[in-house]
Formats: C-alpha cells, structure tokens, sequence
C-alpha cells in the first residue's frame, strides 16, 4: 500500500478517536450512552457491542454500495444495522448473560444510536472497505473510550468501584448521586466543558504557529 | 413504476437476507440461551432447596390470586423422587419497572427462602433489596427477602408489620412483600388441591416422604384457600 | 388503578429523559425554540402511541406464535420508519407549515430511542394492549414534557452570563442535571 493511503487511513482513524469524537464533539449517539455508565463493566460493553454492530454495518454497507439503490437506501441500512444489532443481542444473551440483563433494553437501541446511522450515510455508503473499516474503528474505540472515562468517574465517586473492584478506601461513603441519572448528566456536562477547554487551547497554539510561519519565512528570506 | 417495483424488490431481497442470516444466529444461540436459563434456574433452585435433586415444571396447574402480580413459573422441588415443596417465580410491579423473585415454599407452608432475580429500583434505596451486604435488621446480619424465610404463607405480610421494610424505600418493600405473599398463597393453593403435607404450622422438615392424607382441613388450609381465590 | 400508576411512573417518576437517558440527540438538538420543541414532542407522542398500536398484535399475534420473535428489533424498527414516512406525506400534504418548520427533524423521528425503547418496553414488561398504550402515551407526554422545560430554560439562559467553558453543550447537560433532581421529588408521588 502507498505511504499516503496509510497516512490517509489512520487520518481518519484518528479523526474518529479525538477530533470528531462522536460524543464529544459530533455529539451524536448520546441518547443510550449515559444510561450504561454508571458502571465501568456495562460502560466498556456497551462501547465493544456498539462498535462491533458499526464496524460490520460500515463493512457491509461499504461493500454493497453500489448495489444499494438510492430510493431505497435509508430502509436497506436500517436492515442491515437491525440485523447486526440482534446478532449482538442473541450473542450477548447466550454468551454473557449477566452483562445483557444489567444493560437491559439498551443493547436492542444500538439500532437507532444516531453514530451507526450518521456514519453509514455519511461515510461508508460512498467509500471503499478499508477506510470504512478505519472509520468504523476509530469512531467505534473514540465512543468507547469516552464511555469507559464517564463510567469511571460515575462508578468510583458513587460507589468506590471500578469494574467491582473496591478503590476507594473503606471510610469513603460513595456519593449515591453520581449513580443517578442526575449525576450522569453533570458528569457528562462537565467532561464536554474540559473538552471544549482542551479543543480551544488546541486551537490557539495551532493559531499561534500559523502566525509564526509566515515570520520565519520573512526572516529566512531576509537573511 | 418499474423503478418503484424494482427498488421495492431489492428490498426484499436484502430483508431475506437479513432475516436468512438471523435465523442462523438464532439456532447457534438458542441452545446457549437455554442452558443459560436453565442453569441460573438450578442454581437458585438449590439455594432455596439445598437437598433438591430434581424439579418439575407446574406452571399450568399455577394461578396467581392477584392481577397485579404475574406468576411466571412454578416448579415442583423433589429430593430423588420425595417432594421438598414449591418454588415460585412471580413478576410485580416494583417502584420502576417490574420486580422477579423466586419464593420457595415447604410442603408445610412455610417460605424456604425467598430470592430477587431482577430488580431495576433505584441503587442505594430500592435497589438494596437484592444488596447482599444491606440488613433490615443489623443486630442478625438479615437482609429484606433474608427475613421471609421462615414466616407462614397465612402470616400477614404486613411492612412496617410483619415485614421489616428497607429504610426510605417503601414502594418497593410493598411492592416485594406484596409479590412473595402471593406467590406463596399461590403455592398454598397448588400444594392443598394435589393434597400435599399439610396447613398446619408444625417444625416438619423439609425432606418430608409421601403425601399425607388429604381432607387435612382445618382453620388453616381453609383460610389459605379463600385468601388466594380470586 | 394500575393504568393511573403506569402513567404517572411513566410521565413523573421515570421521566423517559431526565431519569433514564433516552431520546437525548433530539432533546439537545431541538429544545432551541418552544415552538419546534412541541411541534417534535406531539410528533413524537403521535408516532409512539401509532408505533406500541402495531407492534403489539405484531409481535403478540404474528411473531411469537411463528417463535420469530427474535426478529422483533428488524421488525420493530421496520414498523416505526414506515409510520414516520406516512406522517411525512401525511404533513406534506396537509400541513405543509409544520412539515417545512420541522425540517430535517421530522425523519429523524425514526431514530428517536424513546419510541423503539416504548415498543420493546411493552413486551419486556407483559403489558397488555391497553397498558402499553397507556404507557406509550406517558412516555411520549414525559418527552413532551421533558422538551418544554429545557426549552424554556435556554430561552432564558440567553441573557445570562455562561463561562466561557461551559457555552453550549456542557451548560445545558448541567441544566438538565438540576432538573433531573427536582423530578426526583415525584418519587414519593406513587404509594
């Protein structure tokens, strides 16, 4: 493969990662991803079975794209995203039963997460497999990540786990609110604010070295 | 036209396809499914009957007294082939969203044990019925469906009564105790109509052999019966 | 009366939004003017109530006794886009106002978690028809509910002072947070 085309995929794996992260930045898919963090075990296999249901619906709808009339397109995806989102449901029901039951009816919702939906029209429906792959991975792993930070601060502050390992030492009387559905929202709140702080920084210093640039250019020429 | 017919078509197609590949799935996991089931199933089964070896489907022969409380399923409890009693799986309504237990019931009316399999009410409050580490009464380390254990299906299931209820959750402690009170009248009802030990309050042990002689009637089996029609 | 009791819980108690997280892109996205806000909610109550009518005898009249009802996701959703492109034309023709006020909201109603998660709901709980439609209805008026209030909140969060941080996303989460909690007052609303 040329050197661009990996440079160019793991552009697009990083986008989905940190600067187009779904839930912070896109801000979609937010609708079941607070539900599941209240704990670190359903936040991490909310991410997995959500990226396992984008990833094959990115790969499938990528590859049969051209046979995908466009009348008809929206119906065919939500097919294909159903399909794979039971499959996650029957696998989980007989594999980890213990999991499905504690996220409950969010597994089935998979299907109408806005990210698997907003990326397969947006993205895999007019590109090849491997990118899509990338896409589906990086937006995929950026959702998960998220989710995994939200659920630890959500599990350690009001119940002194991580993952049902204790953490917090034994005096600590976990702060029930962070479990609560109000607690989620502050938590997710603020986590957008930091990200928000971090963005603009990011912005600044990029601004800052644009306008270095043209200086240096100026003085090297002026040598 | 065509085009409308075509597209609608190719749509077909792909739900076959989809519906195809599902099936599939569906017949790899159903077995896993099952097990899983039945498994968990066993496991509380010996929770509540520790000598249980075997257990029979009821649920048909099982009606609930109450609308509000659904009587999933129902089982027969046998040491080899000696009857030990009844364990009952209802669903009721809890505080936010439905309530399972399994209520286990002795050959002489009293509760074995009693069981939360699934509960979605609220952590720290409702939710501390199925906490293990949670006591209604910390003097005997017992914790709320731990306190059934013992009393009489004909006791009064009264909170705040008979029934200890959980701190700043009384929603769901009637909600629980409305459930395990039907579910045992329920088992009362089955184990009088198949003349199965019998209604009075007497220390038998579980692993009781045959069934005793029917017409074991009496104030008690009378009051079981009327307390659980409908 | 249990019917009273699911719909309270359903409208109150468990706020579909503020107690359990769902339906929270069009929540955000839509609460920036009350007019669009009631305009998406009575769709959103429209379709639920239509969605939970049909998927009900579908899944209890068509799929269980042909046990497919591990098809119930592909078909529920199925279901629900239908019922959104029938409003579509239906609004198109009729209310032609409305259609072009809702915009690019209107097929997103499709993926509204609140509706899909109503359906399986019904079945998950053993609902009846009646009670189920009872529920679809408390859930959709909570949503309803849920998007005036956060409406009328950032109407008014237009002439405060947000830190610069917090503008945007992040102050409205926070602002739902504190609603969140005055909602759990409704807790001791059922006895």
């Amino acid at each position: 493969m040329k050197r661009n085309e990996v440079k160019n995929l793991w552009k697009i794996f990083k986008a989905g990662l940190v600067y187009e992260n779904p839930l912070l930045v896109l801000m979609i898919g937010i609708c079941s991803s607070l539900a599941v963090t209240s704990n670190v075990s359903n936040g991490l296999g909310m991410g997995l079975a959500m990226t396992f249901v984008l990833l094959f619906s990115e790969i499938f709808i990528s590859a049969f794209r051209k046979l995908i009339p466009n009348g008809a397109r929206l119906p065919i995806f939500i097919i294909i995203i159903a399909a794979f989102t039971t499959i996650v449901d029957l696998v989980m029901k007989a594999y980890f039963p213990a999991l499905s039951k504690s996220m409950g009816v969010f597994i089935p919702l998979i299907v109408v997460n806005c990210i698997i939906m907003g990326r397969v029209e947006a993205f895999s429906s007019k590109q090849k497999v491997l990118p899509s792959i990338f896409d589906a991975l990086g937006m995929g792993l950026g959702y998960t990540w998220v989710l995994i930070v939200i659920s630890a601060v959500r599990e350690i502050l009001g119940n002194g786990t991580f993952a049902g390992i204790q953490v917090m030492p034994a005096s600590y009387t976990p702060i029930l609110f962070f479990i609560l559905p109000p607690g989620g929202f502050l938590v997710f709140g603020l986590l957008m604010s930091i990200n928000n702080g971090i963005k603009s920084a990011m912005k600044k210093r990029e601004a800052l070295a644009a306008k270095q640039l043209p200086d240096q250019r100026n003085a090297k020429e002026n040598a | 036209m065509k085009s409308t017919v075509k597209l609608g078509l190719i749509l077909a197609i792909f739900a076959a396809a989809a519906c195809a590949s599902l099936a599939v799935v569906y017949q790899i996991t159903a077995p896993a499914i099952a097990s899983q089931e039945q498994d968990s199933l066993n496991t509380s089964l010996k929770e509540l009957f520790p000598d249980a070896t075997a257990h029979e489907d009821i649920t048909a022969a099982v009606t609930s007294g109450d609308e509000t409380v659904k009587i999933v399923s129902a089982y027969l409890v046998k040491s080899d082939m000696a009857p030990l009693g009844v364990a009952i799986k209802a669903t009721g309504t809890s505080y936010k969203g439905p309530a399972t237990l399994l209520v286990g019931v002795r050959l002489d009316r009293s509760i074995t044990g009693v069981r939360v399999l699934d509960l979605s009410d609220t952590p720290g409050l409702g939710g501390n019925a199925s906490n293990a580490s949670y006591y209604v009464n910390k003097g005997n380390k017992v914790t709320f469906p731990g306190q059934f254990t013992g009393k009489y299906i004909t006791d009064k299931f009264e909170v705040k009564g008979d029934v200890i209820p959980i701190t700043a959750a009384t929603v769901t402690s009637k909600a629980l105790t409305k459930i395990v009170k039907v579910a045992g009248a329920s088992a009362g009802v089955w184990l009088e109509s198949m003349a199965l030990g019998n209604a009075t309050p007497s220390a038998t042990s579980g692993a009781s052999t045959q069934a005793t002689a029917p017409a074991t009637s009496g104030a008690a089996s009378a009051e079981t019966t009327s307390g659980a029609s409908k | 009366m249990d019917l009273m009791k699911i719909f309270l819980m359903a409208l109150l108690v468990n706020n579909i939004v503020l107690m359990r997280f769902i339906a929270l892109c069009s929540y955000i996205g839509m609460t920036g003017d009350i007019g669009q806000s009631i305009g998406m909610g009575t769709s959103v109550t429209f379709v639920t109530v239509l969605a939970t009518a049909v998927t009900w005898p579908l899944y209890h009249y068509v799929l269980t006794p042909l046990n497919l009802q591990f098809l119930k996701i592909l078909v529920f959703i199925l279901v629900i886009a239908c019922l959104v492109q029938l409003v579509e034309f239906y609004l198109k023709k009729n209310i032609p106002g409305l259609y072009a006020a809702m915009g690019i909201y209107l097929p997103l109603i499709t993926t509204n978690c609140a509706i899909l998660a109503v359906t399986f709901e019904s079945i998950d709980y053993n609902y009846t028809f009646i009670q189920s439609i009872v529920y679809a209805v408390g859930v959709s008026l909570g949503y309803l509910l849920a998007m005036i209030l956060l409406a009328g909140v950032r109407d008014r969060m237009k002439t405060s002072q947000v830190p610069k941080f917090l503008q945007g996303a992040p102050i409205l989460f926070i602002a739902t947070s504190l609603i969140g909690i005055a909602f759990m007052g409704f807790s001791g609303l059922i006895k």
